[in-house]
């Protein structure tokens, strides 16, 4: 009997440490939300390589615990938190930039650098949803890590949010993830109902050829010339530009390898999940989170009606033979390369011929530039 | 020549070697002094003496082991800070107080000189002879210290610049001139030893944006215009390289046009023409038609896996250890 009594005390006392004794539905909620995204990522094929490492992380993130295990993603020391660190401290999103600078090709842009500009007018989504979420109560550092959702652009997201706001960064993550992965279906009735008949079926001059010293030229130069304006913008435009740099020079053909591929697939892993973790039931479900989610949409709705306006008004100034498609303006919300591929798809609905994905890739690589430099500005101003 | 451009590559090299170090050290800051302490702060002993504080301006750690304190002009070395102890390093935005006491080896920190006949202080780096900073101070009331008003900001701070870098020599003479106003110094009757001098305002910039722009309107003007700024110049800049190297191709393609023209006079003239070209290569086409000879094989090439996979590298039996013979 004594025996048996031990037994059923070591049982009790295990039943505790189990997740089915530290449930709440939060928990449940969140891990609904996590296979939620898995399944998007699989059957609509949505951002797969984001959302099925930010799914799986909310699952893990979100089983109870029995506190002091020292496992949890906030408990200091613990695997999961020494792999949060690379959020908390800031340097996953400059390692994805580095993969980024060295997969893109500035070709498009550097061909029409007039494009450039698009990237950055596109960037008023993030002050717009600066000034709303100042008006819903959030304080600046907190709007300021908010509008960044407009950016499009989820490492900056991540950068900004842990250095302003480091308690939103979960939802502001999640929140950046999922409307970059919404981007074929929050922009493209925007973009109809923005633009013309006549406009949509503007067809743009084909992007000259760039020469090899042009594109080894456009990574110093650039950002040499951006960092000097906003230097707070260094760890993200650095090492987006060296990546350009590596990949460009040609003679560090391995290195560009490693930057765009293994390096980037180990981050975006570690970024994905440990961004997913960080959405703990307690932190995440509240109503600041859905403030965030309402925010999030709103920044990305305005991104996509200044980068659209802007190339309709920058029309205005521009010869017959040079006119820009306004169906590539929200591609200057950067959501690399799937903000241009809804240009490209919106322009072929009504011109079977006109391919703008090229075109569009000029503003989208620009929006990546230009989100960098608006993040910069706001370290400057609000940490 | 390569001997010319390694001499230029080590010169590079030593000059940043020396600025890296002209960081570091000349960071610190004398930043307070106490003469005659009674009623003050008490050493690890439990003895109160005057002491000197020092203040790290950067935002990186800077050891200042081997440095030295003195109080003479004519002597920089009275005190070498020890090294080997941690505690030298002095963290960000920190200050390290050393006791004047006069007893050396009741630590690292408890100088081997006191300040009751001193009228200067010098803080000199391990070289002991570039000063890093110095002030003369008045004649101070026991218990009342002379310091800077906001740590690490001061004219005789920028004494300790010029004469660390030579980089500026008007400067030099101004502050040489200006070594008796010390204008950032005062006198302070509530000594602040180890702590800041002066409380800075502690309201955050998110705290002082919400108040001076609680719509955030001026803000979204300033960043707009600072991102149009950036990308515009990088427009500017591309566009003008962009027409540079349009022009360059154009040349070029011009040249060869050119450089085509004349080879094609120079045929003309009395070498080979083009029909004599054509001539030939067409007598070359019918000699491999007739001798049945063709560029492409039809032989079919078959890549087959050597199905003997062994190789000393994956033999199992490498990997194993020899069975010890026994010896009889």
């Amino acid at each position: 009997m004594v025996y048996e009594a031990s037994i059923l005390d070591n049982l009790n006392q295990f039943l505790m440490y189990t997740g089915f004794a530290n449930v709440t539905i939060a928990h449940i909620i969140m891990i609904l939300i996590g296979l939620v995204f898995i399944y998007l990522a699989i059957t609509k094929d949505w951002e797969p390589m984001l959302l099925i490492p930010i799914g799986f992380g909310i699952l893990i993130g979100n089983i109870p615990l029995f506190p002091g295990l020292n496992v949890g993603v906030y408990e200091q020391g613990s695997v999961l938190n020494i792999f949060y660190q690379g959020v908390q401290q800031g340097w996953y999103p400059p390692l994805i930039f580095l993969g980024i600078g060295a997969m893109t090709d500035f070709s498009a842009l550097i061909s029409n650098p007039k494009l450039m500009l698009i990237g950055a007018a596109a960037q008023f989504g993030i002050f717009g949803a600066y000034t709303v979420a100042l008006a819903l109560g959030f304080s600046p550092s907190e709007a300021g890590a908010i509008g960044i959702i407009g950016g499009a652009d989820g490492p900056t997201a991540i950068f900004l949010s842990g250095r302003l706001a480091p308690d939103l960064m979960g939802a502001i993550a999640v929140s950046a993830y999922s409307y970059m992965a919404l981007v074929p279906v929050i922009q493209p009735p925007i973009m109809k109902l923005l633009t013309t008949e006549k406009e949509r079926l503007i067809k743009m001059k084909a992007p000259r050829a760039v020469s090899p010293t042009e594109k080894r030229l456009f990574p110093i130069v650039g950002f040499l010339l951006t960092a000097f304006i906003v230097p707070s913008g260094i760890p993200l435009l650095g090492m987006l530009f060296f990546g350009n740099l590596i990949k460009e020079s040609g003679v560090t053909k391995r290195l560009a390898n490693t930057a765009s591929g293994p390096l980037v697939d180990v981050i975006t892993i570690l970024i994905g999940i440990t961004v997913g973790c960080s959405t703990q039931a307690d932190k995440f479900l509240q109503w600041s989170s859905v403030k965030i989610f309402i925010l999030g949409a709103f920044s990305f709705v305005v991104a996509t009606f200044a980068g659209v306006l802007f190339v309709k008004f920058f029309n205005l100034f521009l010869k017959e033979g040079n006119k820009i498609n306004p169906l590539i303006g929200n591609a200057g919300v950067s959501a690399v390369p799937d903000a241009a591929r809804v240009s490209n798809n919106v322009g072929l609905e009504f011109d079977k011929s006109n391919y703008l994905l090229m075109h569009a890739m000029g503003p989208n690589v620009a929006g990546v530039i230009g989100s960098a430099v608006a993040a910069g500005i706001l370290l400057a101003f609000l940490a | 020549m390569k001997k010319f451009y390694s001499l230029i590559l080590l010169l590079g090299v030593l000059v940043c070697a020396s600025n890296v170090y002209a960081q570091n050290m000349s960071d610190m800051r004398l930043n307070e002094v106490l003469v005659t302490n009674t009623e003050g702060f008490e050493d690890d002993y439990g003895y109160r003496s005057g002491w000197i504080e020092l203040f790290n301006t950067s935002y990186g750690t800077v050891d200042i082991a081997g440095c030295f304190l003195s109080t003479d002009p004519d002597n920089l070395t009275m005190y070498r800070i020890p090294k080997g102890d941690v505690l030298t390093k002095v963290q960000p935005r920190q200050h390290i107080l050393f006791w004047a006491d006069g007893v050396a080896n009741r630590g690292t920190f408890h100088l081997g000189f006191t300040l009751d006949n001193a009228k200067e202080l010098i803080f000199t780096a391990a070289d002991g002879r570039t000063v890093i900073d110095r002030v003369v101070f008045p004649a101070l009331d026991t218990n009342k210290s002379y310091g800077r008003k906001v740590d690490g900001v001061g004219s005789v701070s920028e004494i300790g610049a010029v004469y660390k870098s030579f980089r500026n020599s008007k400067l030099e003479a101004e502050a040489k001139a200006d070594t008796s106003t010390e204008h950032g110094w005062i006198k302070m009757d509530n000594p602040t030893p180890s702590t800041n001098n002066a409380t800075l305002d502690g309201e955050s910039k998110s705290a002082m944006m919400a108040q001076s722009d609680p719509y955030g309107i001026f803000l979204t003007l300033t960043a707009m215009c600072v991102t149009f700024l950036a990308l515009a110049i990088l427009f500017l800049v591309f566009k003008q390289i962009g027409k540079f190297h349009i022009k360059k191709k154009s040349e070029n393609a011009v040249k060869a046009v050119e450089g085509t023209k004349n080879s094609a006079k120079a045929d003309t003239s009395g070498q080979v023409s083009a029909e004599t070209y054509a001539a030939i290569s067409m007598a070359i086409h019918m000699f491999m038609q007739e001798n049945e000879a063709h560029d492409f094989e039809d032989t079919i090439l078959t890549i087959n896996k050597v199905s003997r996979t062994y190789s000393p590298w994956s033999s199992k039996i490498y990997t194993l250890r020899e069975t010890p013979q026994l010896r009889k």
